[in-house]
């Protein structure tokens, strides 16, 4: 890490927000590492992972102005913003054409989990914890967390009542939860 | 209320995972105003996940860090852009307060100065991306050349080794003795060269064919004096022409190769005998 300093994270928060370089600096020593395996972990492409992590940067320094610590850890906030970000270039059509000629099953592999360039990815990061799951509950996170599909989507794909989606989900994470302590 | 169950629904996570529909966020928001348990439930979780996630870490490539704040520079040049422009934008506004009016070579000065600044900006994308590009050209050659710089290294040994032993053949003063397989032998394939110098009595050996010994074995050369085994020292098959200096032998009627030890024997393995040559 290329910074000795430490802050806390309202030190660090108010710094960010004045735009101070080298709490920016910390921001991406510390949390790169984390925020990339979660990219990587819903866009496959190691290298696209590394483009998306650069727009999620870019996006924090945008957006800090409008953090709000009351809702939650800004560790909490940069993560769904790498989520999104990271769906969205799942989502977008030059990604959905690359991944055309390669493998797109449409059921089977959501539990079957992604591969980067050898690295075996199911093995780390939460997916790591997934793996603890009931089959049912593992395939409902996937494709919720992981694939970003919302619980009506869900429901309609998996032919289940929105109701038992929402309770399902729930439940897996309240499992999630307790793996997690 | 009854705040155990809610923090036990599971609301709590589905919030912090961004997987909540919008109404169950703002009551979720609401209820963590008026409940601090809720909140510090929250937060549990939050720490929780946060601290799962610095313990299970990929890290990105290494250049990554220099690009990204290359791209908030630019931002930054941009967002000074932007004030320059719109303090331009409201120069005419001034004029009609009245107090002095924009001559006609200040408005196209004003006009020139935007204009320069969006060339400039432009440029900047353009001399970014291709920064960029050379940036990765640079880091590809930089390992090519580290790569080449090594094999190298390894061929100018070669070269050395192959050198030296010419040299020696070439010397008028050294006696060459082939050393055949032992008819007897362990492995009839075998074959070695001894270069004595019948100056310096020095001798080196050059190894043609040898079966690589196990770990704990090692060759062993002998010189035969009047019929009786004498230490010539033990040695390593090594890769490539090069010929192993021995120790110095002043009168011998033949050399021998046995297979010992580790480390050699006093005397030698008769059964193990590989290689035999006269002078």
């Amino acid at each position: 890490m290329g910074n000795t300093n430490t802050y806390t994270e309202h030190q660090l928060v108010s710094l960010l927000k004045s735009r101070d370089d080298k709490a920016f600096g910390y921001l991406y020593d510390n949390y790169s590492g984390s925020l990339y395996t979660i990219i990587s972990q819903i866009v496959t492409d190691l290298e696209l992972a590394n483009d998306v992590l650069q727009e999620v940067f870019i996006n924090i320094w945008r957006k800090i102005e409008s953090y709000d610590p009351g809702k939650g850890r800004l560790f909490t906030w940069m993560l769904n913003i790498a989520r999104n970000a990271s769906i969205d270039t799942l989502r977008s059509k030059s990604y959905q054409n690359s991944q055309k000629n390669q493998m797109m099953p449409e059921h089977e592999d959501w539990n079957a989990g992604g591969r980067i360039e050898g690295l075996n990815i199911d093995h780390i990061g939460f997916r790591k914890i997934l793996e603890r799951l009931k089959k049912e509950h593992r395939v409902l996170i996937e494709i919720a967390y992981f694939k970003g599909y919302t619980h009506e989507e869900i429901s309609e794909i998996e032919n289940i009542p929105l109701g038992t989606v929402k309770t399902r989900i729930r439940n897996a994470l309240m499992q999630l939860r307790e793996y997690l302590k | 209320m009854n705040t155990k169950e809610y923090i036990s629904s599971g609301i709590i996570e589905s919030y912090v995972l961004g997987l909540a529909d919008p109404a169950e966020r703002e009551e979720f928001e609401r209820t963590c105003v008026s409940y601090p348990e809720i909140r510090e439930a929250r937060e549990t979780f939050e720490i929780s996940l946060e601290q799962y996630a610095m313990l299970n870490q990929v890290q990105p490539s290494r250049n990554l860090k220099s690009r990204i704040f290359a791209a908030i520079d630019m931002e930054k040049d941009q967002e000074n852009i932007g004030s320059v422009q719109s303090l331009v934008a409201q120069m005419p506004s001034k004029n009609k307060t009245g107090v002095v009016a924009m001559s006609g070579w200040q408005r196209y000065f004003a006009a020139a100065a935007v204009i320069l600044l969006l060339i400039s900006t432009g440029l900047n994308f353009y001399f970014f991306d291709k920064y960029k590009s050379f940036n990765n050209l640079y880091d590809q050659l930089l390992a090519s050349q580290t790569e080449l710089a090594s094999h190298n290294q390894v061929l100018q040994t070669k070269l050395l080794d192959y050198e030296k032993a010419v040299g020696y053949m070439k010397d008028p003063n050294m006696v060459i003795i082939r050393m055949p397989a032992n008819p007897k032998g362990p492995d009839a394939n075998s074959l070695t060269t001894v270069y004595w110098d019948t100056v310096t009595r020095n001798v080196y050996l050059s190894v043609n064919v040898l079966p690589p010994p196990s770990e704990n074995q090692q060759y062993q050369l002998w010189a035969l004096v009047d019929g009786k085994p004498v230490d010539a020292g033990v040695f390593d098959i090594k890769e490539g022409p090069g010929l192993v200096k021995m120790k110095n032998i002043p009168r011998a009627q033949a050399f021998a190769i046995t297979l010992e030890k580790k480390g050699g024997s006093v005397t030698p393995t008769m059964e193990k005998l590989y290689v035999l040559g006269k002078v």
